[in-house]
């Protein structure tokens, strides 16, 4: 966990722009910084680049499971104890043309909790789970994302109650489903933007076959939906059990 | 993770943005990757890839590049940025060449990236589409700074420090290229493309 040596501030304030979510705060009466714990998703920005000039921030244990779930999915430089890879743990389409994951007749969807930068309580991420669940989305399961860890039920996407408040910097909900269920998904996405308290991006997985791409852009206009300008491409170089 | 999908800014502002990944898959192709990872390193290095890293090491900009080199290991993940075109076409061919048969991915403006594919002779496998932000936007800041801290997509570059970087090369303290390498250092996967960085704190400080 983050926090001042309150002996060591010297009220610089140097520390205050380097967090992404503002959760240093300055004292009205001492003028020294003070780390807003509810804000806090304990990314560790601040003390991996050593920000304070004279060692005031500190590092303390992250004394309960969702702090430490918190820190896991907020550091990209932390590795997942579930998916064993590092930060929030998914290869989505990376490795599509090596693993299989997303076949031909079926999309993905990768939905990026808080992103870009604004961060989201977990309450929210269940939310957008549990509507995409409704709506025909198979969700991946802890061994390929985390916040499946929380999950009462991967059918549903339900959190346990105990995370709902914990606020993180960015959390994925991942899964994909059939063709057919792809509108129903969007459209459910497209109800459940307007009960969140945050933002999230939006990343669609799809096989490069053109009856794929083809189905994909006339369901994104059919809802109104602009047709993507950005898209990360796996080129298909990937081969399994490389002798 | 998708933190390369998501970037933002104007469309002229990232077609000269390309991230470049080479992927290894946990329990399946990730035998050798070490050494498999040094020979890409190589061909991106001579491509001209302006920064690159491994998220448990940091960016080339922060870490020595030997040291990156040094303590690769099998759980690595390599991963970095492309400025021109030119590199791409050049780094995919490569690659092809070389046949490490590890996945190889670029993010980027599909009208760039898909055309390069095809000068590479490559027929793209699975493609990621960003849909972009959905929810509330009004908490957004304002698009010159998303555009920067939108190049590192885990988001370890606040809004409020490319307001500060800003400030400062508008004011003269430092020029933009210095400005782009100290937030560049911050994100520790070299996917930060300090030299868009650097165009964008300048045009914002003439603007101002």
């Amino acid at each position: 966990m983050v926090q001042i040596n309150r002996k060591l501030c010297v009220g610089c304030a140097t520390c205050i722009p380097y967090c992404p979510v503002e959760a240093f705060k300055k004292e009205a009466e001492e003028r020294k910084v003070y780390v807003d714990e509810g804000i806090c998703t304990n990314c560790y920005v601040c003390i991996r680049n050593k920000v304070c000039p004279v060692g005031a921030i500190e590092e303390s244990s992250l004394d309960n499971f969702m702090k430490q779930f918190q820190h896991v999915i907020s550091d990209p430089t932390v590795t997942s104890e579930g998916t064993g890879v590092p930060g929030r743990g998914t290869e989505e389409a990376k490795t599509n043309d090596v693993t299989g994951r997303y076949g031909r007749g079926e999309f993905g969807i990768c939905i990026d909790m808080g992103r870009p930068g604004i961060g989201c309580r977990l309450r929210d991420a269940e939310k957008v789970a549990m509507a995409v669940a409704q709506a025909g989305v198979v969700l991946e399961g802890p061994e390929i994302t985390p916040l499946a860890t929380l999950m009462t039920d991967i059918k549903t996407g339900k959190l346990i109650d105990e995370a709902l408040d914990t606020n993180v910097l960015s959390v994925i909900i991942e899964g994909k489903c059939p063709k057919e269920k792809l509108p129903d998904v969007l459209m459910a996405l497209q109800r459940v933007e307007k009960e969140i308290e945050t933002t999230f991006c939006l990343g669609i997985v799809s096989r490069a076959e053109q009856e794929e791409v083809s189905f994909f852009f006339e369901t994104l206009e059919k809802l109104g939906i602009p047709k993507p300008f950005r898209g990360k491409v796996n080129v298909g170089l990937g081969r399994p059990l490389i002798p | 993770m998708t933190h390369s999908l998501h970037r933002f800014g104007s469309i002229e502002s990232q077609r000269n943005d390309f991230v470049w990944f080479i992927y290894q898959s946990k329990g399946i192709n990730d035998v050798d990757f070490e050494e498999k990872a040094r020979r890409a390193i190589t061909i991106a290095e001579k491509c001209g890839s302006e920064n690159w890293g491994d998220v448990k090491l940091g960016c080339k900009l922060k870490c020595p590049v030997n040291e990156i080199v040094t303590n690769l290991s099998r759980q690595s993940r390599i991963r970095g940025v492309f400025t021109k075109r030119e590199q791409v076409v050049e780094f995919l061919k490569e690659m092809k060449k070389a046949d490490l048969g590890l996945s190889v991915i670029i993010s980027g403006l599909l009208d760039e990236v898909l055309p390069s594919c095809e000068e590479a002779e490559l027929t793209p496998h699975t493609i990621n589409y960003s849909l972009g932000v959905w929810g509330k936007k009004d908490l957004l800041p304002e698009e010159d700074v998303l555009a920067v801290t939108s190049m590192c997509g885990h988001h370890m570059i606040a809004a409020n420090l490319v307001r500060k970087k800003m400030e400062e090369v508008k004011k003269g303290r430092k020029s933009a290229e210095k400005a782009a390498e100290e937030l560049a250092v911050l994100c520790p996967c070299g996917i930060f493309n300090q030299v868009r960085a650097a165009r964008i704190l300048q045009e914002a400080a003439v603007k101002a």
